[in-house]
């Protein structure tokens, strides 16, 4: 299944850029030629989809700010779902389901299945690379859990990817 | 005093909300737009060095990064004293044009389109670009799907990456256009010509012909009196990449034109005690508080603003259609120019001629021989320590400033952004579509936030970078709150 894994956010607004970090902690983490691809996107809505034309499944990374949940907390959903993460709509165009119905009611090859994890952010307003402590505590425990969940895509590389030792030679 | 509050969801947002103060009598008193401020972005950047700006700063905004890499590398160019050859110039115009072709494109059929094709009164989960491409049709929306791809490959492949291009330097640009790379932009910027034409004829079927959006967009909710400003070349015609800063009053006259350069000489930043984020005035009229009229210094810079100043368009067909528009309004010539349009949807229609002239603009460099050339570079050899650029991003007049020691490390940086330019007039339209709804207590309640948020919509704001993301179009929550504070009644819709 061609799979892609999508590091939304910005990465010099502090804990916006979780998204980033897990896709690029992922990338050192995958064997190169796994077949899995990881992109940094910073655009909601249209620019987000065109990313993921010709896929067959999608996993997108992104803040959330839900005030509701502690910083760190990780949760999984699925496009559907109530809650959207922070950057998966853009300002200038549309949200991302919209865009997706929109891809699809043109005939675009869009995935099937479509995987959001969200990471509650503490700090999205002040520039800055660094993440705040608990937003940082969660990247690695999800980098696991992503890895976890790809391992159907591609079986037979599932040793590569879950020792790090390992995925650093291929 | 009654409270309105329209929230964008808090769950997504946290801040960023539009708040309506009625008085005694239930009659709007004012309105307050807040936008949450982005924190420490000069710290951020003091102590770098200022070459890094051209990638640090197309990263603050995923919207309109092109427009920051291009006033970034311009303030660099100044800052090194360096001049860039012309086909650096213009290999970074014509990358600027293809970027402004998908931007306005995607205004139009996303986020204008949906109130003038489906219908300002049509139910909110149909108002967007889905419920367009079901009414026009999908190979239009194929259409606008093909013009973005296109384009994007176009920036890519001049920028050197796509969405946030890293190919500008000071001094120039990092690499030169093959032969074979012009030919393929040349065929580009001929489909993007034809698409720009069609958009315009869309327009003119569905809008303009319709007489309920034609007396929508002349009716008096929209309309705003105020000074413009807009970049204009050495014959006064639109540019975005380059030229002198002009500004004129609400009746078209000449206040001032300025070297981008002198900005702080003529603009300064208004202060209020219940948002973080500044509004800029004209310093030769002074702040006399969000009103309109040539006493008072509010200025707006949007594409409305842009063919407000110019006394012509600089491509033929961009041209017709200009004039077509100024003399729909009624509009005359003085000393040569139109005088303002100053019907805010306009703004809409405006943006289509810049499309058009967008996409002519990029197929006459695309033809040009020098665009070629593979001198596209001048090393900088010193370092003067203080750069200031600026281009019109799609929503504004857009300005990069940069200060430096002497090895070249930033000391000092500020940034005004095109939507900045118009927090007050957005503050303005939004009070005045208030007022239309709300009378003696008693509120309009169908359309309402449809109807404010075409206010700031044709505006195109962007927070993204003034602040943060405030909705173009975003899930919204409107509260009213009684005399005590008690929410009385909330309106809901999602994005």
């Amino acid at each position: 299944m061609k799979t892609v894994i999508i590091g939304l956010g910005n990465p010099i607004l502090t804990d916006d850029g979780v998204g980033i970090k897990v896709s690029r902690m992922l990338k050192d983490r995958l064997n190169r030629n796994i077949g899995i691809d990881v992109k940094e996107v910073y655009a909601g809505g249209i620019r987000l989809m065109d990313e993921m034309i010709g896929y067959e499944k999608v996993v997108v990374i992104d803040a959330m700010v839900t005030g509701e949940a502690a910083p760190g907390t990780i949760r999984q959903m699925s496009l559907s779902d109530a809650i959207m993460t922070k950057n998966i709509v853009s300002t200038h165009d549309t949200n991302l389901p919209t865009a997706i119905e929109m891809g699809r009611t043109l005939g675009l090859q869009l995935p099937a299945e479509i995987k959001l994890w969200g990471i509650e952010a503490e700090d999205t307003e002040t520039f800055g690379e660094d993440l705040t402590d608990k937003v940082a505590d969660a990247v690695q425990p999800l980098v696991e859990k992503i890895l976890e969940d790809c391992k159907d895509v591609i079986p037979a590389c599932r040793e590569s990817f879950r020792d790090p030792s390992l995925a650093k030679r291929g | 005093m009654k409270r309105i509050t329209i929230d964008p969801i808090t769950r997504l947002e946290g801040h960023g909300k539009i708040e309506i103060f009625l008085d005694e009598n239930g009659d709007v008193k004012n309105t307050y737009f807040q936008i949450p401020e982005l924190r420490g972005f000069e710290q951020f950047c003091v102590g770098r060095l200022a070459e890094e700006m051209p990638v640090i700063t197309n990263r603050i905004c995923g919207v309109c990064p092109e427009a920051h890499h291009l006033a970034s590398v311009k303030a660099l160019d100044k800052l090194f004293g360096v001049d860039p050859p012309p086909a650096a110039k213009k290999i970074r115009e014509l990358l600027y044009s293809s970027f402004y072709v998908t931007d306005h494109t995607t205004h139009f059929y996303a986020l204008a389109g949906p109130d003038f094709i489906v219908g300002p009164d049509a139910p909110p989960s149909e108002r967007n670009i889905l419920g367009v491409i079901k009414k026009v049709g999908l190979d239009i929306g194929r259409q606008v799907i093909d013009c973005r791809a296109r384009n994007h490959h176009v920036i890519k492949m001049l920028g050197g990456r796509g969405i946030h291009p890293a190919a500008g330097l000071p001094g120039g640009w990092s690499k030169p256009v093959s032969e074979e790379e012009r030919r393929e932009i040349e065929d580009i910027a001929r489909k993007n010509i034809a698409f720009a034409l069609f958009t315009l004829k869309a327009f003119d079927d569905i809008v303009l012909k319709n007489k309920g959006y034609l007396d929508l967009i002349t009716s008096d909710i929209y309309l705003h009196k105020t000074y413009y400003m807009g970049t204009v070349d050495d014959k006064n015609r639109v540019n975005f990449y380059d030229g002198m800063i002009r500004v004129v009053d609400p009746e078209g006259n000449e206040l001032i034109k300025y070297s981008p350069e002198k900005y702080m000489e003529h603009i300064a930043e208004h202060v209020e005690p219940w948002t973080y984020l500044k509004f800029p005035y004209l310093k030769k009229i002074g702040w006399k508080g969000f009103v309109d009229g040539k006493e008072s210094g509010v200025y707006t810079a949007t594409p409305l603003s842009r063919l407000n100043v110019s006394d012509s368009m600089a491509t033929p067909k961009a041209q017709e259609h200009f004039e077509r528009m100024y003399e729909t309004f009624g509009c005359k010539r003085i000393k040569g120019r139109y005088q303002p349009i100053h019907h805010r949807l306009a703004t809409h229609w405006a943006r289509l001629i810049e499309l058009l002239y967008a996409a002519e603009r990029m197929l006459e460099l695309a033809v040009d021989p020098e665009i070629t050339s593979p001198d596209v570079r001048e090393i900088p050899k010193k370092i003067k320590g203080v750069g200031i650029g600026s281009v019109e991003a799609p929503r504004g007049t857009l300005t990069h400033h940069y200060e430096s020691d002497k090895n070249g490390v930033l000391k000092k940086v500020n940034l005004i952004v095109g939507t900045t330019n118009n927090y007050a007039p957005i503050t303005m339209s939004i009070k005045k579509a208030a007022d239309k709804l709300i009378k003696s207590g008693k509120v309009i309640e169908e359309g309402l936030l449809n109807k404010i948020e075409m206010a700031f919509r044709l505006y195109d704001p962007c927070f993204s970078c003034a602040t943060h993301s405030i909705p173009g179009k975003m899930p919204l929550i409107i509260t009213i709150k009684n005399v005590d504070g008690e929410v009385i009644r909330t309106f809901k819709r999602d994005g």
